[in-house]
């Protein structure tokens, strides 16, 4: 082996053990307690026969959907690497103007190959009362959002293609601070550009007020943005940093009783607690590095990302490598996803109501209780229903070890057991 | 053999051409008076009009039979096209005298109507719904189903023009005479008098030129179209709009300043002649792009050199301090004019768009359309940021005069 060899390789198992190390330290800071192991559910239990069926059926349609839809992109990106350098000629751009043009070119290639998915997801949403829009708005909606991502692609290569144009080879390793910083900021301002307005319950803001200083976060806001118009589902979320950090709910969760929604918030300030969106970039910046290493390699032998050319090639491998680390991606995602779920328990102290809100998403929601295990591996970015209901029969037994009874709701009324259902 | 299709004029003539033979001269008296002079004609043609739809629904149904429009529906047709095409011009003052009132050949604007000939049934058939693009688009332009407003605007800049100087100003006069003239085709279309669709190429329309002015088109731009890249043109024209928009302060900025040294040193500094005209250059493109006048995505910087449908821009020269003193309100007319003619240029780019996606090509007359009007609007702007003393050149012909 000669001497440049040695120190490369020497270099990338420096990287990889960097790398691994890192990872590891991130996972084990996001964790439920060690010793918590769930117990298995029967869901049946939980659930009438009748809903699991309409969930699973549900689900099943919109699995396979995913599943043509994720071909016919690969297939449809393959055409572009392969049909798109023509497109050159419809640019007077020079390289950069030009890479943008033909980049944006495969997202609306992609974007013409997700269309008639998009439809049948419509079609089916609206069949089971979950999407509230028409087909042309639903359309429209998409339309734009594209016009949005042509924005983003437009931005990033300029970022990749100018870095490439000076360092050819190396371009990866000074794109992906930009990247990050790219992140960083559009997580810091998505507050301010999401349409939302203040909650208007007094009662509910006084508890989001109390949950947020028991999980040792100040004042935070929470906003609610209003989506009935356009769908059933419920869904909140947690977004920015520092100033601009808040819960969003959606107003469709506002139709569920105050002890589910407080639940939901203590989740949601979990993610805030527990620093989830810092992880998250930093794990974004664990797969950044590769991952642009990667479109580097890939793309050398097309005359690299300095080459307008390369583009079409280059969106066909980020989406092939986008679906390779997406399992991994969505573990670490449910692991999150799992911790909050955990404070929001340790928080409220109301199992009972976090079980009823689970046991909401199946029958609000349609969302199965218990996919098959590849669909959990594979697509999942929460824990299951099923894994979500044992975390809360695991914290109850716990307690019910600790204090002898089941737990006291910390905010609003006094937790009271469920009635199960027979099925 | 086919016609060469790129930037030039594809040859045959259109049946139906407008002929001027006008000399620009104007009485005050009877331009101060035009719209009470013109009353009897309107009251007229409300007659005329009324018979030639009865006449236009029996010529269409000869046609749809026969294939051939009969020689008295023809004649009256067409001196009724004649007719609305005389009082229009003399409504909108592209012409002076009083015309008369049976529409006889030998006005100064005056429409040539081809003898009746043979027809398609097929297209006789669905005329109505065939002629739609064509009627919004005179609409907008000329005087079909009331004043557009280009035609409006246009006269009313040639009233005042003609009140203070006795002559209409040969911008506004061939830019009125254009609506007219594709106005006049439309009609003639409409009413089955000739089976050719209107063509709103103002070369082939009008034979005449622009005059030279030191902003100027070039328009190399082939008419082959990408459906593909014109299926997501409002889409991919979203960075050069975003770009465009960060880019307005700074023109702004540079306009203030330059202003300011074209007042002091009556000329316009280098480096901020060069940055505008980037900016005017810059914007073109956009425009031409995003409204499929230009077919390849631009650059975004403003080269002089390299987009086909090109603004160019004199070096700087020596400008009359009084007339930068006063840039703004001179500035205001133009404005409005450009503001008009900029829903024409909307109207070009919609069916540009629909023409494109069906038959991956630009319509010659739309794209050429379009163009004059982009080349307006980079006069315009050239004019009101201290570029050029030079005032706009509303003269909607693609070719120009070469400079004396």
């Amino acid at each position: 082996m000669t001497l440049p060899r040695l120190l490369r390789a020497t270099a990338l198992a420096v990287v990889a053990a960097v790398w691994i190390m890192t990872a590891t330290l991130l996972w084990r800071a996001t964790r439920v307690p060690d010793d918590l192991s769930l117990p298995h559910l029967d869901v049946r239990d939980y659930f009438t026969a009748d809903e699991l069926r309409r969930a699973e059926r549900f689900e099943r349609f919109l699995r396979i959907e995913f599943l043509l839809s994720q071909l016919a992109l690969v297939g449809a990106l393959a055409f572009w690497a392969w049909r798109g350098p023509r497109y050159v000629r419809e640019s007077a751009a020079g390289r950069l103007g030009t890479g943008m043009l033909l980049g944006m070119l495969g997202l609306a290639v992609g974007w013409l190959s997700q269309l008639p998915f998009r439809l049948s997801e419509v079609w089916w949403e609206r069949r089971y009362g979950i999407l509230r829009t028409g087909y042309a708005d639903a359309l429209l909606n998409d339309w734009l959002a594209l016009g949005g991502e042509f924005l983003a692609i437009c931005l990033t290569l300029l970022i990749v293609m100018g870095l490439a144009g000076r360092f050819p080879r190396y371009w990866w390793l000074p794109a992906t601070p930009f990247f990050v910083a790219v992140a960083a900021l559009f997580i810091f301002t998505y507050p301010y550009l999401a349409d939302t307005h203040r909650l208007q319950n007094r009662q509910l803001r006084a508890d989001a007020r109390a949950i947020a200083h028991e999980e040792g976060l100040g004042d935070v806001p929470v906003e609610v943005e209003k989506v009935s118009d356009e769908t059933s589902a419920p869904n909140a979320e947690a977004a920015g940093f520092g100033p601009s950090r808040r819960v969003i709910l959606w107003d469709t969760l506002l139709e569920f009783p105050d002890d589910e929604v407080r639940v939901v918030l203590a989740h949601e300030f979990g993610h805030l607690s527990r620093k989830h969106l810092p992880k998250a970039l930093v794990w974004y910046t664990l797969f950044a590095l590769p991952g642009a290493y990667l479109i580097a390699v890939a793309t050398r032998r097309r005359g690299g990302m300095a080459n307008p050319a390369a583009v079409p090639w280059s969106l066909l491998v980020v989406v092939v490598l986008g679906l390779v680390a997406l399992p991994f991606e969505n573990a670490i995602s449910r692991h999150i996803e799992a911790e909050a779920d955990w404070v929001a328990l340790e928080t409220t102290r109301d199992p009972g109501a976090a079980e009823r809100l689970f046991r909401r998403f199946t029958r609000v929601a349609l969302e199965q209780p218990d996919p098959p295990q590849w669909v959990a591996l594979v697509t999942a970015n929460h824990p299951t229903v099923e894994d979500r209901i044992a975390m809360v029969v695991a914290w109850r037994g716990r307690h019910r070890n600790r204090d002898g009874r089941d737990g006291t709701a910390r905010f609003g009324k006094v937790y009271s057991p469920p009635v199960r259902r027979d099925s | 053999v086919r016609a060469p299709r790129v930037g030039g004029v594809t040859p045959g003539k259109h049946p139906v051409r407008l002929r001027i033979d006008d000399d620009l001269c104007r009485s005050r008296l009877t331009v101060l008076f035009r719209l009470l002079l013109v009353l009897p004609h309107l009251v007229w043609l409300l007659g005329w009009t009324f018979v030639a739809q009865v006449a236009a629904f029996a010529n269409w149904v000869a046609v749809v039979i026969t294939g051939e429009t009969p020689a008295v529906f023809h004649g009256f047709l067409a001196s009724y096209v004649r007719y609305t095409t005389h009082v229009n011009a003399y409504l909108f003052l592209a012409a002076n005298p009083f015309p008369g009132f049976r529409g006889a050949p030998g006005y100064p604007v005056d429409v040539e109507l081809p003898p009746p000939g043979r027809q398609s049934r097929w297209s006789a058939g669905f005329r109505l719904v065939l002629a739609v693009p064509a009627a919004l688009l005179a609409s907008a332009l000329g005087t079909l189903g009331g004043p557009g407003g280009v035609v409006t605007v246009a006269a009313i800049g040639s009233w005042f023009a003609a009140l203070a100087l006795g002559r209409s100003p040969r911008g506004l006069r061939d830019l009125t005479a254009y609506g007219l003239g594709y106005t006049a085709q439309t009609l003639a279309y409409l009413l089955v008098i000739t089976a050719r669709y209107p063509d709103s190429h103002p070369d082939r329309l009008l034979d005449r030129a622009a005059p030279h002015h030191p902003v100027r088109l070039r328009l190399e731009d082939e008419l082959r179209r990408s459906r593909l890249t014109v299926f997501f043109r409002p889409l991919l024209v979203f960075p050069h709009l975003l770009w465009l928009t960060l880019w307005g302060p700074f023109a702004l900025l540079a306009t203030v300043a330059n202003w300011f040294a074209a007042l002091a040193i009556a000329r316009s500094p280098r480096p901020l002649h060069r940055f505008l005209g980037a900016y005017v250059r810059y914007t073109s493109h956009v425009y031409a792009y995003a409204t499929l006048v230009g077919n390849p995505f631009p650059g975004f910087t403003g080269r002089e050199s390299g987009y086909p449908v090109a603004i160019l821009v004199d070096p700087p020269a020596r400008q009359r301090r009084l007339v930068t003193l006063f840039r703004l309100p001179l500035a205001l007319p133009i404005i409005v004019l450009s503001g008009v003619l900029w829903w024409l240029l909307i109207l070009v780019g919609v069916f540009g768009l629909v023409a494109a996606l069906v038959s991956g090509r630009m319509p010659a007359g739309l794209r050429a359309s379009g163009a004059v009007v982009i080349r307006y609007g980079a006069q315009v702007t050239a004019y009101w940021s201290i570029l050029t003393d030079r005032y706009p050149d509303s003269t909607p012909m693609v070719r120009t005069e070469r400079a004396e």
